[in-house]
Parts: C-alpha cells; structure tokens; sequence
C-alpha cells in the first residue's frame, strides 16, 4: 500500500534552491498532518556530496538517484528517473516546487501514473483522512479548494514562498541512500544555461520596486527616490504623469499603459493611486505608500502607510533601512 | 436559426414618423455577423495598442506619427474599408464601416485625422472622381500612403458653404484649372499630400475639385484648440494652384451635390464616431467608480453615482440602436446599387436621419463627458486623468459636420422637402391625426401582452406629438417656416427622442424575441426608463412650440390631445436605474 | 513545417469575477470570452515559422459553440484551417483529461511540431501541453521564447529563473510550450477576416475513451483570496519615526530587508 511523502529537491549550478527547502518545509507539514514519514529525492550524476547535505533536515530518508544522464536537466532524464523512484517507493504524496524546471517534467512524470499534478498550491491541509490543497486560479484573482481523486500517488506542486524555507524542521539526520535509476532515451540535448545583458528594464522580474508620482514635484528630486530604491537594492519605477513629463523613460512606468508588475515589496512614494496604476502593481506581496493626502485610494491597497510629506519621509527611511543592513 | 430571411424592404427616409415598424424590420447591433464583430476588434486593437498610447506625442503635433499610424490603419484595411477593390479598397458594407468608424474613435484626436482620410478627404473622389482620378488617387489613399483632407468651409462661409470665395478658372489651354483663395479649419491641412476643394468657377458655379500639395498650395499655424489638440487644423491658402481638368469633381456647378452628400454620410459617421467615445468614457468612469472609495465604501455604490451610470448607459445605447438602425437603413438602400449616383440617392434618402443622430449622440456624447469627469471628482478636472481630454475632446461634435443648430433645421426642413416632393405622406398623415385630435373621442387603450407595450403606446403618441407640432407650424407659417427658429428647434427635439424612444423599443422587442424575455430584461429596463423620460422632454417641447404658434380654442384643442398622448403612470426610475447601473458596476465595464 | 497550435478560450482578464451559488466555480453568465493570451504567442510563432519555412498552421482548439470566434481569429490572423473539439463541459477537464481529449484530434495529423501556450489564464495548471507531449510520444519544451528550425531538429531557447537562458536541441516532431510576450502579435487585417470565412474549421466529437478517462483532482470550493491588507499607518504624522517603524516592519514582518 502506499504511504509516506516524497519531496523532490531540486538543485542547479552545484547547490539546492531555496524553494526545495519550501518544499521540504511542506512535506514536512502535510507529514505532521497525516502522521506519514517524509523522504527526500534528490537526482543527479556525482552529487553525492550534495544530497549528504539535505540529511540534515528531519527526514525519514534522502534518497540520491543516480545515472549519468542526469548530470544535466532534461524532461526525459528527470521523468524517467523520477518514475522509477516513485514506482520504488511507492509514496502516498508526492510533492515538489513549483519551479520552471519542475514544469517542464513532472506533467509528464504524473501522466505516466495517467495523472496529472495539481499544480502551483498555496497551502495543503489534511481534512477527513484526505488532504485539501488550495491554489491560486485566474491569475490571482481567486482561490481554489481542490481535492484529489483516483489512485495514490497524488502529485503536487507549491507555490514558491507558499511555506518558508526556514520553517523546515533541521534536528534530524537523515540516511542518504544512493540508488541507480534507470534512464532511457533522452532526446533533448542542452547547451549550458547563461544570462543575458539586459536590454531595457523588465520591471517584472524585479523583486523590489520603489515608484514615485507626482508628489515628486520635480526631475531634480529623483535623486532623493534613487537613494531608497539603491538602499533597498530594488528598481526605480514611476506613475504615468511622470514618464509623461519625460523625468525617467516609458520603460520606468508601472499600470495599464506601462508594466504590470508583482514584486514581493513596491514602495509608492507620492503616488494617490489611480485605478491606472493600481492595476499594475496591486499584486505585489507588501505594499508601502507614502502620501500626504490620507484619502488617497493608494492606502485601500497598501499593508503599510505614512501619511506625510514623502521629502521628509524618504530620505529618513533610506537611512533607516541603511543602517539595518549594516 | 432564421431559415426565414427576411425579404430586403426599403425603408422611406423619413417614414419612421408615420409608419409602424416591426422588430425584424430593424437592423441591431444584436445582427452583426461574426466578420463585423472581427473587424470591429481589429479596429479597437489597433487604437488601444497603436493609437492611445501615443496620443500625447499626437499633441504634440507630430505629424509624422499620424502619417505612421495611418500607413499602420492601411496595411490592416482599416482605411480602404469603402473604397471598392478595383481601386485598392476592400469595399466592404456599411455596417462594418460603421463599426471600424466607432472603434477608431476611441481616440478622438486621431478619429478626425482618419475620419478626413476615409470619410471626407476621400469619398468625394469615390462618388464623383473621374476614373483616371480613381486610379491616380484611391489606391494609395486605401494605404495609407497618401494623406487627404476636406477643404469647404471658408473665414465667412460656415454653416453658409455655399458662399465661399475660392475661384477656379479654366486654364486657357483647357488642361488645367487655376484655383486661388483660402479654405478654414482645414483637418490634416499641416500634413496632407492633397485636397479636395471647392472653389466658385466663372465666379458662381460651385465645384469641386482635386488639388494636391504643391506649388501655390501653403497652410497656415497650427489652430490652438480646445480639443482634438492630437489632430492638425490649420488654413489652407490656395495661391494660383494648378490641377489638371481629369481632378475636377463631377460637373463644373455641381459641387453643391458633393458636398452635402458627404456632409450627409459625415453626420451619420459622427454619431457612430460619438458613440465610440460614449463606450470608452463609460468604460473609464465604471472602473473609476468601482475603484474610488470614499466612506470606506466604492463610490459606485452610492446612489447619487449609480444614477449617473446609470444615465450615461441609457444614452449610450439607446444611441447605438438608433444609429445602427439607420446604418441598417443604408446598407439595404446601397448593398445591391453599383452606380455612384444611385448610391448617393440612396444615402441622400436618409438625411433627417442622419441630421437627428448628429445632433442626439453628439449632445449625448458631451453628457456622458461631463458625467465623467463629474464621476473622477477633483480628479476630473485635471489633466493627468482621462476626463478632462475627453470633456474637451468631445465639445467639437456639436459644431462640425453642420452645427447642431443647422442640423435641428434640417431635420423637418428635409422631412417637409421630402413632403412637398411627395416622396414621403407626410401631409396625409398630418391631416389624419388632426381629424383624431378634433374628434371627441380617441381610439380605445388597445391591451397588448407584448413586452413595453405602455412604451410602445407612447412612442405612437411621441410621433404623433411631432407631427401634431409639425403640421401646425406648417400650417401657420407655409413657406415661411424655415424662418421660425425656435419653432424649428422644439419640433426637431421632439422628432428626434420619438426616433430614439421607437428604435429602443423595437431592439428590445427583437432580443425578447430571439432570447428570450429574461435576458432582455436588462434592455427593458433602459428602454422603460428612456421613454419615461423622453415623453416627458416631448411634452415640454411641443408645449412651448404650440403655446408660441396658436392661442384660444384652437391651442387648448391641441393642449388637450398633448394631455391626452403624453399621458402615463411614472416608472419608478430609481429602481430601475439601479439595477441598470449594477450591471455596469459587476461586470466593470460597459456591459450593454 | 506543419504545424498545430493548441488554443484555449479563456473568460475576460479584466472581468469581475463572481462566485457561483454553489461556490464551486464562477457565474459564467455575464462573462465575455478572449484567447489565453500565451496561446496567442504560440500561434504568432507558429505563423512566423510558417513564412520562414513554408507548411502549414492548424488551429485546435475544444468547448462549446463560442469557442468558434477564437478559432475565427486564429484563421484571420493567417492560420489554415481549424478543428473544433465540440462539447460544453471540455473546460472543466483536469489536465490529464484535457491531454488525452486534444491527443485523440490531433492524432491523426502529420504535424512536425504541435505549440501551446505555457498555461492558461483561468486555471492556470500548466500542464497540459506536457501531458499531451507524452500521449503523443513527443519530446517537448517549456516557457520557450525563441524557436530555430533551420536545422533538421528544432533549437530552442528555454527561459530558466531569474535571467537565466538556456538552448535545447530536439528532434522533429515535437512540442513546445511557448511564454507570452515574446513577439508582436499581428493584427487580424480585414483581407485575413474576409479570407477566414473561407477556410475549414472541421468539427470533431471528443473521443469517448478521453472524456471517459476521470479527472484527478476536482475543485470543491473557489472564493477571493483572503485580503490581508489592514493598512497599518505608521509614525501618526511624525514623518521619521514612521520612516524608522517601517524600516523595522519590512524586517521583522515583511521579510524583505
């Protein structure tokens, strides 16, 4: 009979990302939850050493799949290794990160099983013997209770930063026991990953973003902004008028004409908050506003408020948030 | 579904006043075909990708830009929608002209830079150009590639086109005319490659002609406007210009015919072209309203806003129905005619119903406006929002393409023409219900089980209000009433919302039939409350010409039979303006 | 090249959602419908590599009768012609289910490479593509951004996380998954309207064994995520001890310093 968790760790460039480790941090819940042991799988070619530092987690187990057509990613190779572990272990649940590299493979691993994954979850509860998971549908707008029906295993993927990395529970050490997994024909072949230079600014892909409007008053105080965004280590953007006023480039402004973007802090400095611009930014994780006027309906949507003048705020804050990264 | 296709049917211009239609005899935006709904998307793709981002460099007038973004319009169709294949064009119906037309109004600035392509700048030469002209010009206009412009009005010929005193003279070798003069408010002047002018030759022979950009040609500034600041307007100074015979416009003394034939499908086209500002502005004020918290709660939720909304989709689709009734009208009348002159006949059929759509969706057009910004509160009124552009923007309508004014002249001018030509039994009628009105007894209240039959009851009573008006002013002034002004104006007022109260009626009826009455509902609502209130604007308007017209026995007669017609139970407008607006507030957007 | 372009039909980005009485899914009734915006990159690369190398574009798509103006724009925008996988309930198919329904149509056509968009709006599982891939017996790819097919395989270029890029080669026929916002989708010119009405749009039943096949996971509850957005207001209108206190809270509560 199945039983028992297994929990995919992924790693790239000779390390485990953090998401593995949230994903570890679920397992480990939906594990207290259940009363089932949770083990850890780890693919690779000579990683050893790498899987050895995960026991370090309270796991059952770590078990380190190898075959040297591991050694670099492909859905092929993952897939293959995978199915053989899972038909080995035989778990109750698998969960994994929901990372672009778990994307492209574990569809194909759940439809070996003639299953699919349910995907990208927010949090997973037991409830009745059975477990709910809940996940984020129609870009965000809504939620969604979903239950899991057929045959174990049950494949799921979290959401990154759905658990915390630093909630998964360290006190055990874990066995790591290396087996050999069988991988067939692998039909892709990769070319070794790279960066690109950017070319203009994809606000979307930034984590933090620091934005101003027309409390700003003039060009010549955008410096004042620019010291935040550098103490924050985040990207100056802006509200429309101020683009319009040609003070920063078109690619700088957040809302319907400009970027739609969701990082996990933007800063809204001097900006009320037209619908314009609250659609492009509303999904970020935390929002700070700082404004004079306390009606202004960028407070509605911020977790954070100041109201007051943003040039006595913000040189405060750079400084504030300096001396805390010190 | 229809394996009955309706026989086509043409309508009299002008009939809707003296005849009853049926649902299936209308054309509603409910039969647009899955091509016209494409198009339509295309269009708005375009504007919303292409256009409105760009409009503040529009206003900075660079012209270069509004050349680019008509190459843009040309390479999708979008320009050569009307001119034929022979010459470039795609030659599509009017219904899907009329949808391009709305959609690329989302942006106003730029709809007047391609409404001078498509429309004014260019059907000129579709109806009246010479065939080496049609070759020469329309494939490169379809493009995008040649930019045209409408030059007519003159510094002291306005609303008075004909008294323009531009000259043309025939060269005297006979290859060429030489025009000289100064044309106004020219749209596309600061970058057009040519023109389509009029000018007087031999001094009294009104004609039009081709001029193209060169020498001798010269514009003058920039106009500072107030609106449309996106579009260019400048004088056209024409000094000893040449252009060669074969650019001459139809007959030398003809150019009366072109111009007011164009103007006629101008106004048609302003309407639709108001009409797609009123969707937009809607849009933005719904979304505004449901993001805007005041009192901890969205401002749409506040009846005084839910009212406004409410109104402002009212109009707005009472407009659409109207206009794609008539826009129905002319596809029918034009679909099967290849002739130019026919298709004009054609087009000239409806033109008190393109004069009243003018006038109805550009007042309506400049309602939504102010709603809007009265909606955006301070924000309205500044520049950083889009209600402020859109308040300015939308004030030129009631003045081009004819002032509202000449137009309400127009529409029982046109009508009684029509009368006098006996292209329409307008007198008969006339004469029919004054007999009802003198007789002691009116017809009994016949029941009917159809939906908004208190509606339809009252949109008979409308149209008979107006030809009550009518035919009393025609009676009193005879050949005089062109003079009476004011009497003129009171009667278009009350032709205009009997057009409008009828057309709502017979496209909720049509929905009802097709799906049903629970889904119609929605429309009931809105057409209940326009006719509440329209019967009401009629009664005030026929009681102010009549009171100015005729006295005693004879003006309590009449009193009494508007008594009589205008007579209804209110609506409760409040609950019924609510849900009007919830729907607006649920679905974010103009949902109609 | 031949090649299929699976497209979903999605309701309205900017629609205001609404919860059913059930609460099991959204009111559907007052919905407007468009295309999954990444299907729409698919197709635009699948058009673009038609103009390079010649073939053909079929458009897929499944669902009930208003699916037909997604497949009516596919065409106008250049695509050859269509198969419509006709039935009401097809959106609710879990991804495994919808693979295997999509597999069974396309099937018989002798594509060299079947695109789709990376997931779907609604929904969002993001698995559909690669589940089809192994029905199918296909090698695929993901969140692909840039397509070379010059050679005798196909080269690809793959998006990774956090700027980082990578090329596989694969052979033909395959399937890739393709990311939004990779190219300027074309207009549907009005020539390509008219021409649309022209093309084949060939209306298939879903097989049975597909649809047959269970879902694997059923939705029992939707509702609005849960707004955490109390705003704190922080200093009371002394500018810097706010400044400080949110310093202090983007550590300790926020996590982000």
């Amino acid at each position: 009979m199945s039983k028992g968790i297994l929990v995919f760790a992924e790693h790239r460039a000779g390390a485990f990302n953090k998401t593995s480790f949230e994903a570890i941090a679920a397992a480990q819940s939906l594990g207290r939850e259940l009363q089932q042991t949770v083990t850890a799988v780890v693919l690779g070619a000579g990683m050893a050493n790498l899987a050895q530092t995960i026991a370090a987690y309270k796991l059952d187990k770590v078990l380190y799949a190898e075959n040297e057509k591991l050694a670099e990613y492909t859905p092929d190779g993952y897939a293959d290794a995978m199915e053989g572990v899972v038909r080995t272990i035989d778990p109750q649940y698998v969960v994994m990160p929901h990372t672009y590299l778990v994307r492209d493979f574990a569809p194909k691993l759940a439809s070996r099983f003639g299953k699919d994954v349910i995907s990208d979850c927010l949090r997973a509860t037991a409830s009745d013997g059975g477990v709910i998971f809940s996940r984020r549908i129609f870009l965000g707008k809504m939620d969604a209770d979903v239950i899991p029906s057929g045959e174990p295993p049950v494949f799921a993927t979290f959401q990154s930063g759905a658990y915390r990395a630093d909630q998964a529970a360290k006190d055990g050490s874990a066995a790591v026991e290396t087996i050999a997994v069988e991988v067939g024909e692998v039909r892709m072949q990769p070319e070794p990953a790279f960066q690109e230079v950017k070319q203009a600014v994809d606000l979307s892909k930034a984590d933090i973003i620091v934005a101003v409007g027309r409390g700003i008053k003039g060009q010549e105080n955008l410096a004042l902004v620019e010291q935040l965004a550098q103490a924050l280590g985040g990207e100056l953007a802006a509200s429309r008028p101020i683009c319009d006023a040609g003070w920063l480039p078109i690619d700088r402004q957040i809302g319907s004409s400009g970027q739609t973007v969701a990082p996990k802090l933007y800063v809204a400095l001097g900006i009320s908050g037209a619908i314009q611009h609250l659609v492009g930014m509303k999904n970020a994780t935390t929002i700070v506003a700082v404004n004079k006027d306390r009606e202004a309906p960028i407070f509605d949507i911020a977790d954070y408020g100041i109201v007051g003048d943003l040039f006595e705020v913000v040189p405060a804050l750079t400084e504030a948030v300096k001396k805390l990264k010190e | 579904m229809s394996a009955v296709v309706e026989e086509k049917k043409l309508i009299v211009g002008g009939s809707f006043l003296i005849e009853e239609r049926r649902p299936e005899e209308v054309f509603t935006p409910e039969d647009f075909t899955e091509e016209q709904r494409m198009i339509a998307e295309t269009a708005r793709q375009f504007v919303d990708n292409e256009v409105q981002p760009r409009v503040p460099e529009l206003e900075n007038h660079d012209w270069e830009l509004s050349r680019e973004l008509l190459r843009k319009a040309g390479e999708l169709g979008l320009i050569g929608a009307k001119i034929s294949e022979e010459y470039g064009g795609l030659g599509l119906d009017q219904v899907s002209n009329a949808l391009i037309g709305e959609n690329i109004s989302r942006s106003a600035s730029f709809a007047v830079t391609y409404g001078a392509q498509v429309s004014i700048g260019s059907l000129p030469i579709v109806y009246f150009g010479t065939e080496e002209a049609k070759r020469k010009y329309l494939p490169r206009i379809a493009s995008g590639e040649l930019v045209t412009a409408y030059a007519l009005t003159e510094a002291g010929s306005g609303s008075d086109a004909l008294a323009a005193k531009a000259t043309a003279r025939l060269s005297e070798d006979g290859t060429h005319y030489i025009l000289n003069g100064e044309k106004m408010w020219i749209s596309n002047a600061g970058f057009a490659d040519m023109f389509v002018v009029f000018a007087k030759v031999d001094g009294d022979k009104f004609s039009g002609f081709i001029v193209e950009n060169g020498p001798g040609v010269s514009t003058g500034q920039e106009e500072h406007k107030m609106g449309i600041k996106g579009s260019s307007t400048r004088a056209l100074i024409l000094t000893d210009v040449r252009t060669p015979v074969e650019n001459l416009l139809g007959e030398v003394g003809k150019g009366a015919k072109i111009a007011f034939n164009i103007l006629n499908m101008g106004r048609l086209g302003l309407g639709t072209s108001c009409l797609g500002g009123m969707k937009l502005m809607l849009h933005h004020a719904v979304r505004y309203a449901n993001e805007r918290h005041q009192f901890g709660k969205p401002i749409s939720s506040f009846g005084a806003i839910k009212k406004k909304l409410a109104e402002m989709a009212i109009r707005t689709w009472v407009g659409e129905t109207m206009i794609y009734r008539t826009v129905g009208m002319v596809e029918t009348a034009t679909s099967d005619v290849e002739n130019s002159d026919a298709k004009l006949q054609a087009i000239e059929e409806y033109a008190a119903e393109c004069s009243l759509i003018k006038v109805a969706l550009s007042e309506d057009c400049d309602y939504v406006a102010d709603e809007m910004v009265q909606i955006y509160g301070g924000y309205g009124y500044s520049a950083d929002y889009p209600a402020e552009r859109a308040y300015r923007d939308s004030r030129i309508n009631r003045i081009f393409e004819g002032t509202n004014e000449i137009n309400r002249m127009l529409i029982p001018g046109t009508l009684m023409k029509r009368a006098m030509k006996g292209k329409l039994a307008l007198l008969p009628a006339a004469q029919a219900l004054m007999d009802e009105v003198m007789s002691p007894q009116l017809g009994g209240f016949d029941e009917e089980d159809e939906i908004l039959a208190a509606e339809q009851k009252l949109a008979q009573n409308a149209k008979k209000i107006a030809l009550m008006t009518l035919g009393t002013a025609a009676q009193k002034y005879m050949m005089n009433l062109a003079e009476q002004q004011e009497i003129l104006l009171n009667v278009a007022d009350t032709i205009i919302d009997a057009y409008a109260m009828e057309s709502a009626i017979l496209r909720t009826r049509k929905i009802a039939q097709a799906q049903g009455e629970d889904a119609a509902a929605r429309y009931t609502d809105m057409t209940r409350v326009f006719c509440n209130d329209a019967i009401q604007r009629i009664e005030a308007h026929a009681k102010d010409a009549l009171a100015a017209m005729v006295e005693g026995d004879e003006l309590r007669t009449l009193l009494a039979a508007l008594r009589r017609f205008t007579k209804h139970t209110p609506m409760n407008t409040v609950v019924a303006r609510g849900r009007i607006a919830d729907v607006l507030i649920n679905a974010n957007r103009y949902a109609y | 090249m031949k090649t299929v372009v699976l497209m979903k039909q999605v309701g309205n980005k900017d629609a205001v959602l609404r919860i059913n009485k059930e609460g099991t899914w959204i009111e559907e009734g007052d919905l407007s419908y468009e295309v999954n915006e990444s299907d729409g990159y698919a197709l635009e690369e699948a058009l673009r590599l038609k103009e390079k190398h010649g073939g053909e574009v079929v458009v897929c798509s499944m669902g009930p009768q208003r699916v037909k103006s997604v497949i009516k724009d596919a065409l106008a925008r250049g695509a050859d012609r269509a198969i419509h996988v006709v039935g009401d309930d097809l959106a609710r198919l879990s991804p495994f289910a919808a693979a295997k329904v999509l597999s069974e149509a396309i099937r018989s056509e002798q594509f060299d490479l079947v695109l789709t968009g990376l997931q779907s709006d609604d929904n969002g599982y993001a698995q559909t593509g690669v589940i089809l891939a192994e029905l199918l017996g296909l090698p695929h790819a993901t969140i692909v951004i840039e397509v070379d097919a010059s050679g005798e395989g196909l080269r690809v270029k793959r998006e990774l996380e956090n700027g980082w890029y990578q090329w596989y080669t694969m052979p033909r026929p395959c399937l890739l998954t393709i990311q939004s916002g990779i190219s300027q989708i074309r207009y549907a010119t009005l020539k390509g309207i008219m021409a649309a009405k022209k093309k084949e749009i060939r209306e298939v039943a879903p097989a049975e064994a597909a649809t047959a096949s269970t879902s694997h996971q059923r939705i029992t509850k939707i509702y609005f995520p849960q707004k955490s957005k109390q705003t704190q207001y922080l200093g009371d209108g002394n500018a810097r001890a706010g400044a400080a206190e949110l310093a202090e809270r983007l550590r300790t509560e926020a996590r982000i310093i």
